[in-house]
């Protein structure tokens, strides 16, 4: 074997060739037996040891590492325990912060003591009771903010009167009316870190609470109860935990704290656990906006206490309500839930919130603008009329927001029955109507006034090559595509000087165009005629590339932004939906009452909004072609209810147009 | 455009022109919804809108502020065809001023201070006015009933709805023959206004158009 030639050119040096792999080791040592040296020897011992000892140290290592990281996992989760300790104490705090409030106001408003349980110390204090160095941190805490309220000119006195004010609503004596502002006062500095809404909501609550709370004499606090409080706190914890404790904050409520052991009050427990979080909430919704508004509201509110109760009263409860339903708001699951979350304009619900009332007739149509909070609306009153969502009417009007309009478009000779918007920033729509002429229109500013004099530039070229009623556009990078009665769609450039590019005509379709979307890009154009046809036509050669039918006459065709799908929408009550590609019905469902009119598809292709003679809106998921929300919005002329609707490019808006004259803006 | 034995009334997408609201008439007693009236004036005056007599007559038992209001939406709506066609031929340049005969210059009260606005301006703000008041929610809440004191608001919208006949039958005489042979606007506000005396006789500055308008004349296509 290599063994000879391995020792050989190693020469005395053993310790590497004791290195040589183990199952080489018996002939290692018969061939080498003879070349053993003392120095050869000592020289290996020297080398293991050292070998050994590097080893131990790095053990040692990292037995200190693994020590370390114990050490500070421990010191984390105990972290950890005092911040949940803290907390608890925190929601207690605030707890008692409000029966100390509500039993002020209950004798603010009837003029007695609100009664009371006894003084002694909440049993269940300990689970939550700091220990010594917490206590230590405490006082700390306390002089601190003792410090504070010195700068800001709140004297030992007027901590004393605090005192005071605590013995006396417990019971102890009665005061005079003059101290008891002061009292208040210092309070409100106190409640500060409430801030203005917080406040609110409990003076809401009281409202509702001040009946129990005459008639029910306590029983002092009751165990199980707090057991209760304490679930419904605990879990709200991960809520908490995401917050940041704000060191001020918890300074104020440890120096309340000494307050709170001391006293007592016997109230429904329920509603107290769920006070509190409610509370909370308020205060992480308030804490975002800074804390500006506790301080103004202690500015504010010596007024208002020297006013009597109920006065006082009638001003905050609209205020709280406000706030109250606020509240519901955000607290309310999701209804759906968007895949991207991140897309602020898809809420759960959707709410009425502007009715545009100013056309004299049926609206047909409704387009928004491409990223303004405004839209158009086409009526068969021959106009058409431009409404800013944000210029609401000023208060003269009572009930809500009513828009008027910004300007009226005037020069179709007869109803208006189609409506599109231009691309962004072309400040620029196209309107259709049964006078089977197209017009293209300059939107005047957004901030125009209703009263200014006539411009006729507002008015743009006019298409005249239809000779009947259209009763539908669409435009996409600047081209327009319409669809007629008179059995044909055309392609339009409508700025150029030979506006019409092509037209789309089928002899062998017995119906005439009911709806035409561009598809694929704005390389096609579906075209749905009222006998159920629905074509797709290529836009460079006109040609038919697909063709499908269904029973029912069709009323609108929305191709889907971003899948090859089609969507239509029938008198049958029907929703269809069709790949653009095969021509197969994807799907089919009953999606109202009556003829469905009107369709939508959310810029993201997530959601289709649908408007019917049935006169409600319905809103879809298109992923599980489920109803998630259905709106009931207009009423009906004659046998027409909705007549369309629309979703904002953009922004959180939709909109429905009726045969009631009316439009309306949800959001 | 009966279909089977359900009537529906609908304009449909993809119907022609000349199918536009051509359903059988509908009896106002069948009417149960909150535009009856509307509905009814509309359906009334697409039968034959020279026929003021029948456009109207009062149906009994209806409220007359509610009548008076519908058929006042129903001419401010119409009127809108007469300004599109005003606004090719009445410029600001021409018509500096809103005047029928030389009598009176009329200001527009769209405005804060009332204002000397061109005649073609001064159309379009008294018909946006007019469709703000008449669509109010807080004049105007309901279309079933209407409050006296919000009937008392339609004379005046009247009065200024007037002047834009009369400027049209002075100035633009041409335009207002061709509308008024269509529609029988001017001749049923006429009748309108004096039937429930809403305009005073003296304002009533045209001379009387029945002579001018063929009464029994094919109608065209005049819709709603």
């Amino acid at each position: 074997m290599d063994d000879s030639s391995v020792s050989h050119h190693n020469g005395g040096q053993v310790g590497s060739e004791i290195g040589v792999s183990v199952n080489n080791k018996q002939n290692e040592e018969s061939s080498q037996s003879v070349q053993y040296s003392i120095p050869g020897i000592l020289h290996f011992i020297q080398h293991e040891w050292a070998r050994f000892e590097l080893e131990r140290s790095q053990w040692e290592v990292d037995r200190a590492e693994f020590e370390a990281r114990i050490a500070f996992l421990q010191g984390e989760r105990k972290g950890q325990e005092n911040l949940k300790n803290d907390l608890v104490r925190r929601i207690k705090m605030l707890e008692y912060a409000l029966k100390q409030e509500r039993g002020k106001f209950h004798k603010l408003k009837y003029g007695v003591e609100l009664q009371q349980g006894d003084m002694r110390p909440p049993p269940e204090e300990p689970p939550v009771e700091p220990d010594p160095a917490e206590r230590a941190q405490w006082k700390q805490g306390r002089q601190l903010i003792k410090q504070y309220l010195q700068e800001i000119g709140y004297t030992d006195t007027i901590l004393d009167i605090r005192s005071n004010r605590v013995r006396t609503l417990l019971g102890v004596n009665n005061e005079e009316q003059s101290e008891e502002s002061n009292y208040r006062n210092c309070d409100k500095h106190h409640y500060s870190t409430n801030t203005a809404l917080g406040r609110k909501m409990m003076m809401y609550d009281y409202g509702g609470k001040d009946q129990q709370c005459k008639g029910a004499v306590s029983g002092g606090y009751n165990e199980e109860g707090l057991s209760v409080q304490e679930n419904a706190v605990f879990a709200n914890f991960e809520f908490l935990a995401n917050q940041e404790m704000d060191m001020d904050e918890i300074e104020d409520i440890d120096a309340k704290q000494a307050h709170h052991t001391q006293m007592k009050q016997g109230e429904e427990v329920d509603h107290e656990a769920e006070e509190v979080l409610n509370e909370l909430n308020l205060l992480t919704e308030t804490e975002a906006d800074g804390g500006g508004q506790g301080d103004e509201y202690v500015v504010k509110f010596p007024s208002g206490s020297s006013t009597s109760g109920p006065a006082g009263e009638a001003d905050e409860k609209p205020l709280a309500l406000g706030e109250l339903a606020q509240l519901t708001v955000s607290n309310e699951p999701e209804a759906y839930d968007v895949a991207g979350a991140s897309k602020e304009s898809f809420r759960k619900t959707w709410n009425p919130k502007y009715t545009l009332r100013s056309h004299f007739d049926g609206v047909r149509a409704v387009a928004f603008h491409p990223n303004e909070a405004a839209l158009v609306t086409a009526s068969e009153d021959h106009t058409l009329k431009l409404w800013n969502l944000q210029r609401t009417v000023p208060a003269k009007k009572s009930a809500g927001l009513d828009v008027e309009p910004l300007y009226t478009f005037r020069a179709h000779s007869g109803p208006v029955l189609c409506l599109a918007m231009g691309a962004p920033r072309s400040e620029e729509c196209f309107s259709a109507g049964k006078d089977g002429t197209i017009r293209v229109w300059n939107l005047p500013s957004a901030t125009a006034d209703p009263y200014d004099p006539y411009d006729a530039a507002v008015q743009g070229p006019v298409l005249r090559d239809h000779t009947d009623a259209i009763w539908s556009l669409a435009s996409s990078h600047g081209r327009l595509l319409s669809a007629s009665a008179d059995g044909t769609a055309r392609l339009w450039s409508p700025r150029a000087p030979r506006p019409l590019l092509a037209t789309l005509r089928d002899d062998t379709t017995a119906g005439d165009p009911a709806a035409a979307d561009f598809a694929d890009a704005a390389t096609r154009a579906a075209v749905a005629y009222n006998d159920g046809t629905l074509l797709l036509y290529d836009l460079e050669t006109a040609q038919v590339v697909l063709r499908v039918s269904c029973s029912s006459p069709t009323t609108r065709v929305r191709s889907h932004p971003t899948l090859p799908v089609l969507v239509t929408a029938h008198e049958d009550r029907h929703i269809r939906f069709w790949d653009a590609v095969s021509g197969r019905c994807a799907h089919a469902m009953v999606a109202h009452l009556d003829a469905v009119t009107g369709l939508a598809l959310d810029p993201n292709g997530l959601f289709l909004l649908s408007g019917s003679h049935d006169c409600s809106v319905r809103l879809w998921n298109l992923d599980t072609k489920t109803c998630v929300q259905e709106i009931t919005a207009h009423r009906k002329k004659f046998d027409e209810g909705i007549l369309d609707v629309a979703f904002h490019p953009v922004r959180p808006y939709i909109a429905s147009a009726g045969a009631d004259g009316l439009a309306k803006v949800f959001v | 455009m009966a279909d089977g034995t359900q009537i529906l009334r609908r304009n449909r997408p993809g119907s022609k022109a000349k199918d536009f609201c051509r359903w059988p008439d509908q009896p106002f007693e069948e009417m149960d919804n909150t535009l009856a009236v509307q509905q009814l004036i509309q359906q009334t005056i697409r039968r034959d809108p020279s026929n003021l007599e029948a456009i109207l007559k009062m149906p009994e038992a209806q409220e007359e502020g509610v009548w008076k209001y519908e058929h006042l939406r129903q001419f401010c709506m119409e009127l809108n065809g007469l300004t599109v066609r005003l606004q090719s031929e009445c410029k600001p340049n021409t018509c500096t001023q809103m005047t029928a005969t030389e009598q009176w210059i009329f200001l527009c009260a769209a405005h804060k201070t009332p204002k000397e606005c061109p005649a073609i301006d001064y159309t379009r703000h008294t018909l946006d006015g007019a469709a703000c008041l008449l669509n109010s929610n807080k004049y105007f809440p309901s279309r079933v009933s209407i409050r006296d004191s919000s009937v008392g608001k339609l004379g005046s919208v009247c009065r200024r709805v007037y002047r834009i006949f009369s400027h049209a039958y002075f100035h633009h005489r041409a335009i207002f023959d061709a509308f008024e042979k269509e529609t029988h606007l001017c001749k049923r506000f006429t009748y309108f206004v004096t039937k429930y005396s809403i305009i005073s006789k003296e304002i009533l500055i045209l001379p009387k158009l029945d002579d001018e308008v063929p009464i029994n004349q094919p109608v065209g296509e005049s819709e709603a």
